[in-house]
C-alpha cells in the first residue's frame, strides 16, 4: 500500500498567539516582540508563551491542554508523536537538586498522552532541531504504508536553562535579535512554542508531497558552509516530490540568525536553484528557535499563512550580507501559495525539508 | 519482503567503551559522549567495511538516553555554576552521535533518536517497520536499527541490521504479521538477543514480534 499523507488539523501557541490563526494575524501585523531570560550575569532575548503561570509543569499543561482544544475531539487510539529536544528538563531545574531524572527519559511524553487523553501508541523523537520532521517522517511512512490511518505529531520546546546555558556556553545566542540572512547577524533567540499537525489519509487541503532527512557531519555545531549536504536533502526531496525547483512557490527558511548556518543555507539554495529562486521567508525572527518545536510550530504558522493568502515579510532583515546574496520577503503581500518548502538545519548536523502541496 | 543481515548485542563496562573504540578504529573518538562511542562500535559491527559506503539510515532509541550527562549539568546549573563547558553541554545531546558517527560510516544519510517513555519497554515493532517501509521504497540500501544504553553500571547495545535485498549474510526474512499470534515475543530492549538465540536454535522457523498498542506493526521472521 503507499497512499498520501494530508495534513488534517494543526495547533499552535507561541509567543505569537495562541492558534495557527492568530500567529498568522501576528506575522500579518509584523509582531516580533521578544521578551528577555536572564541567564548569570547575562540576558538574552526570549521569545516565551503568553503564559502567567510560573510553575514549570502546571504551565506546561496548560499550554498542552490549549492545543488539545484547538485540535478537537481525536480518536483515543491516534498514534502519538512527541517532537522535543528537552521534554521536561524545565520541571526539574525547578524541582531543584538533586535532579532525579526519570529511568526512561521521554517519560514526559505519557503525561503529554494523558493531557490529550490519548491511549494509542506513543512514539518520542529527540534529533535536536529537526525533530519536527523527524517524527513527521516516522508518521507519515506509517500512515503511507496502510500501518495507522491518523496520528498527531507534537513538538514541545519549553523554557529551561539547560539549553539556554548550553546554547549560551557554544556563543551561539544573539545578545540583541534574530538577524535572518542580514549583514549583521549575530546568533539567534530561543524561544519556547507548543505546536500540533494532525496527520491523516484522508484526503484534506494540503499534501505532505515530500520529506526527506539528512545529516551533516562538517562539524557538531556548524554546517558546511557550501552548503553541500542541505541541497542534497533538498534536491532529493524535490525528487521524492517529483517537483523541479521552479514549482516551489514559497521557501520557508531555516535562517535563524546564526552567521555560519545563514551562509550554508545561501549557498545550498544557489545550489538547488540557481535562477529560479522562490521568495524566501524566515519565521525565527518572530517566534524564535524553538528547537525541538520548530518544525511543527513553523509548519503550522505557515499553513496559516498560506490558508489566509497572506505572506508575511521577514522581520529582522534589514542590511543585505553580499557574502549570503540573497533577501528574504521584507514586503507582506498577498499571494495564493500552492506548493512551499519548509527547511530546518539542526544543532549536531540534522538536516530536513518538507513540500507541502496544496489540493 | 527485508532481510535481516545481524542481530547481536554488545555488552561493555563504561570504563572499557573508550578502548573498545579505539580498537575498533584504530584511534580514540575524541570528545564523543558513551552514546555516541557505543552506537559507533555497534554500527561498525553491524556493516562490513564494502558495505559502508551504501545508502544507510541509523534508526536507534535509548531508554536512559544522556541521563548522567543531564543530571551532572543540571545539578551545577542548579548549584549556581553559570554556563557550563561547551563539551557538557554537547554530550547531553544524543541527535550529535550521527554527525560523529558519519565518517566512519560514509553511507549514513539520516539518523533518528527514539528516546523511551517507559522503562522494559522499546519500539522495536516501530524501528522495523519504518525500516522496512524505506527499504522497499528504495530510500536505502540497508537500516541499522538499535537500542543504546549507558550508565555507570556499564553499556549495552542491541542490534538488528536489515537490508533491502537478500545476501548471502542474510539469516532471515521480515515480514509484516497478523496481529495477535499466539507465540510473539513483547517488544523489549534486548529484542536482538532474543533474535540470535532463536536464530541459533536448530529448528527454527518463525518468531513473532509484536507490541501491545501497536498490534498493526506485528513482524514476523522466518529463517532463510
Amino acid at each position: 500500500m503507499s497512499r498520501p499523507v494530508y495534513l488534517a488539523g494543526s495547533a499552535l501557541l507561541c509567543a505569537r498567539g495562541d492558534s495557527p490563526a492568530a500567529v498568522a494575524d501576528a506575522l500579518w501585523a509584523g509582531d516580533c516582540a521578544s521578551s528577555q531570560r536572564r541567564l548569570g550575569e547575562r540576558e538574552f532575548p526570549y521569545f516565551s508563551l503568553p503564559l502567567a503561570e510560573p510553575n514549570w509543569l502546571p504551565r506546561a499543561e496548560q499550554a498542552v491542554r490549549c492545543i488539545a482544544a484547538q485540535l478537537g475531539p481525536l480518536p483515543p487510539d491516534t498514534a502519538l508523536f512527541v517532537a522535543s529536544s528537552s521534554f521536561q528538563i524545565g520541571h526539574f531545574e525547578q524541582q531543584g537538586a538533586p535532579c532525579n531524572l526519570p529511568v526512561a527519559n521521554a517519560e514526559f511524553s505519557r503525561t503529554i498522552a494523558d493531557w490529550l487523553q490519548l491511549a494509542g501508541p506513543r512514539y518520542s523523537l529527540s534529533n535536536a532541531c529537526i525533530s519536527g520532521f523527524s517524527a513527521i517522517d516516522a508518521a507519515r511512512s506509517l500512515i503511507t504504508a496502510g500501518q495507522i490511518d491518523e496520528a498527531v505529531v507534537v513538538g514541545i520546546e519549553l523554557a529551561n536553562n539547560l539549553t539556554l546555558a548550553g546554547f549560551a556556553a557554544m556563543e551561539l545566542l544573539s545578545p540583541t535579535a534574530c538577524r535572518p540572512f542580514d549583514a549583521r547577524r549575530d546568533g539567534l533567540v530561543l524561544g519556547e512554542a507548543v505546536a500540533a499537525l494532525r496527520l491523516s489519509a484522508t484526503p484534506g487541503r494540503w499534501r505532505i508531497a515530500g520529506l526527506r532527512t539528512g545529516i551533516d557531519a562538517y562539524s557538531m555545531t556548524g554546517p558546511d558552509p557550501d552548503g553541500g549536504p542541505l541541497a542534497a536533502v533538498m534536491a532529493d526531496c524535490l525528487d521524492e516530490a517529483g517537483l523541479t525547483p521552479g514549482d516551489i512557490e514559497l521557501l520557508k527558511l531555516q535562517a535563524a540568525g546564526s552567521p555560519g548556518t545563514d551562509l550554508a543555507e545561501a549557498n545550498a539554495l544557489r545550489r538547488v536553484f540557481a535562477h529560479a529562486m522562490p521568495p524566501l521567508l524566515s519565521l525565527k525572527s518572530a517566534l524564535g528557535h524553538t528547537l525541538g518545536a520548530s518544525g511543527i510550530a513553523e509548519a503550522a504558522a505557515l499553513i496559516a499563512c498560506l490558508d489566509s493568502e497572506r505572506i508575511p515579510a521577514t522581520a529582522g532583515f534589514a542590511d543585505p550580507d553580499p557574502e549570503i546574496g540573497l533577501q528574504p520577503i521584507t514586503t507582506r503581500c498577498t499571494a495564493p501559495v500552492k506548493r512551499a518548502l519548509l527547511n530546518l538545519v539542526g544543532f549536531g548536523g540534522g538536516l530536513a525539508t518538507m513540500i507541502v502541496e496544496r489540493r | 519482503m527485508i532481510y535481516l543481515t545481524a542481530a547481536f548485542s554488545q555488552h561493555l563496562a563504561a570504563d572499557d567503551l573508550p578502548s573498545a573504540v579505539r580498537a575498533a578504529l584504530g584511534k580514540p573518538l575524541r570528545r564523543a559522549a558513551p552514546l555516541t562511542q557505543l552506537a559507533l562500535l555497534g554500527a561498525l559491527a553491524s556493516l562490513p567495511a564494502e558495505r559502508r559506503h551504501l545508502p544507510t539510515a541509523l534508526l536507534w532509541q535509548s531508554t536512559h538516553g544522556p541521563r548522567q550527562e543531564t543530571q551532572a549539568m543540571l545539578e551545577e546549573l542548579c548549584a549556581g555554576g553559570g554556563e557550563p563547558m561547551p563539551f557538557e553541554f554537547l554530550a547531553t545531546q544524543p541527535a550529535l552521535a550521527a554527525a560523529q558517527i558519519q565518517p566512519f560510516l560514509p553511507g549514513l544519510r539520516s539518523a533518528m533518536h527514539f528516546p523511551l517513555d517507559t522503562a522494559g519497554l522499546a519500539h522495536w515493532s516501530l524501528l522495523l517497520a519504518l525500516a522496512g517501509n524505506w527499504l522497499a521504497e528504495g530510500r536505502y540500501v540497508q537500516v541499522l536499527c538499535a537500542h543504546l544504553d549507558s550508565t555507570a553500571d556499564g553499556a549495552a547495545g542491541h542490534w538488528l541490521a536489515l537490508a533491502g535485498s537478500r545476501r548471502e549474510t542474510a539469516r532471515a526474512c521480515l515480514r509484516p504479521a497478523t496481529a495477535n499470534a499466539p507465540t510473539a515475543l513483547p517488544d523489549t530492549p534486548d529484542f536482538p538477543a532474543l533474535v540470535a538465540n532463536w536464530l541459533d536454535q536448530p529448528r527454527a522457523s518463525r518468531l513473532h514480534l509484536q507490541s501491545p498498542d501497536s498490534p498493526r506493526l506485528a513482524v514476523e521472521f522466518a529463517t532463510l
